[in-house]
């Protein structure tokens, strides 16, 4: 069927798309019609815009202060990575970048204990203000898995995940402080890209390294050091701002 | 924040953002923080009902405030009102982090699911806001007015967080048939009305 020479079912089927119900084979086929017709295309940019407008009428609401001090400080480490490196564009990057290098540093570094290597970057979170403490956790394949800020101001540990490690459905991820007393629990971590942990900072100072250890759901019974293998390890360095 | 800022002042400043050279940023610096000022309470807001928790929508306006220092170049050519173009930009952000989500955990659901009745009861009546909308906005928004409380919040749920059918039969707790007919019959007449403002 031409659906261009029926209008009413081309402006709902246009309006549908845009709204993002119409799904599956539907959608695919109204698609190839939008490529092979301008008055399909056109109508499918009019209800485009016209649903875009959705997004300028919720409520205003406050964020708090620390997303602009976020955003600035972002954009300036940016703009102080930029002579280095100009393709950087975005947080994502910025750890694409970190990653990288830090595999560089690992040729180079070629012949030194591979095992639960060490390695740190701080570079760009410097610009970061109050992040204290840095650790790049990294595993056997000598590659960084896990970013981890501390930041004792608002006693938040944060956890990136920069690698390509996920662990099973049935298994959690532990962090663990490493003091000489023995291993301490600070969390086990959710399965998202980046997690967010509470500590206190002197659960965090003297302490010369972090690990993540491989546990069965939800972590081992508090009080017990680890059960399951160590798989990601880093020094913890706290960063002079 | 008080008074709104009028579309060219908002393009005014994008403008300074993509104009920036590599040494001499300050001034784009300066834009992005104006901007920030005169819209993050906006794309906040939606982020929020995007993604419905604070942390989580503060790390989406944090995403989108940098998508748009990043390609404020691309403005321009997007012929959009300023501030429609900046709330794509948020609600892909505020998409890329629900699907990021859904993959990594399956109660994804059982969150959105509180948030969604508590923003159905609280703000059927008018839950939408046109301080700074654009003119297209402007006329959206009077035509959803002439929807039912209930067809308005599955129409405007099924574009924000980019919900099926399905989905927003699972979330708004309400039987397949039923949403199929809010949507068809919303479209309706959202499209007759719109069909006739715009």
């Amino acid at each position: 069927m031409n659906i261009s020479k029926n209008p009413a079912l081309l402006d709902h089927l246009a309006a549908s798309y845009a709204l993002g119900t119409l799904r599956g084979g539907a959608r695919r086929r109204f698609e190839s019609l939008a490529r092979e017709s301008v008055i399909v295309r056109a109508q499918a940019l009019i209800w485009q815009e016209r649903m875009a407008a959705m997004t300028e009428l919720e409520a205003q609401q406050s964020p708090s202060p620390n997303v602009w001090k976020r955003i600035e400080n972002l954009v300036q480490a940016q703009r102080a990575q930029a002579a280095a490196a100009p393709a950087v564009a975005g947080l994502s990057a910025m750890l694409e970048t970190m990653r990288r290098n830090l595999m560089l540093w690992r040729t180079a570094a070629v012949g030194a204990a591979l095992t639960c290597a060490v390695t740190l970057m701080v570079l760009p979170w410097q610009a970061a203000p109050k992040v204290e403490y840095v650790a790049v956790l990294a595993g056997e394949s000598a590659q960084a898995n896990i970013l981890v800020t501390f930041d004792p101001g608002n006693k938040r540990l944060t956890l990136k995940r920069v690698g390509s490690f996920q662990e099973d459905e049935g298994k959690s991820l532990q962090l663990w402080a490493l003091p000489a007393s023995g291993p301490q629990s600070l969390g086990v971590l959710g399965r998202d890209a980046q997690v967010r942990l509470t500590a206190l900072e002197n659960q965090i100072q003297d302490v010369p390294a972090l690990a993540i250890s491989l546990e069965p759901k939800g972590g081992v019974p508090a009080g017990q050091g680890p059960s399951g293998p160590i798989l990601f390890k880093g020094a913890l360095l706290k960063t002079t701002l | 924040m008080n008074t709104a800022p009028s579309d060219l002042e908002l393009i005014a400043l994008i403008e300074r953002i993509a104009a920036r050279t590599e040494g001499a940023e300050r001034d784009a610096e300066l834009a992005l923080k104006a901007l920030y000022d005169a819209t993050a309470g906006k794309l906040y807001g939606l982020a929020l009902r995007v993604v419905s928790s604070r942390d989580h929508a503060e790390d989406v306006v944090q995403e989108a405030y940098l998508t748009i220092w990043r390609v404020a170049g691309d403005y321009r050519a997007a012929l959009s009102p300023p501030l429609a173009w900046m709330g794509v930009i948020t609600r892909s952000r505020a998409l890329d982090f629900l699907r990021r989500r859904a993959s990594e955990r399956a109660d994804l659901h059982t969150e959105l699911d509180e948030h969604v009745s508590e923003t159905v009861a609280g703000n059927a009546p008018n839950p939408m806001d046109t301080a700074q909308a654009s003119e297209q906005a402007w006329a959206l928004h009077e035509c959803l007015r002439k929807l039912e409380g209930k067809q308005r919040e599955a129409v405007s749920l099924a574009y924000l967080r980019d919900l099926s059918h399905g989905e927003l039969a699972e979330q708004l707790k309400i039987p397949l048939g039923t949403v199929k007919t809010w949507i068809r019959r919303g479209l309706e007449s959202l499209r007759g009305c719109m069909g006739s403002l715009a």
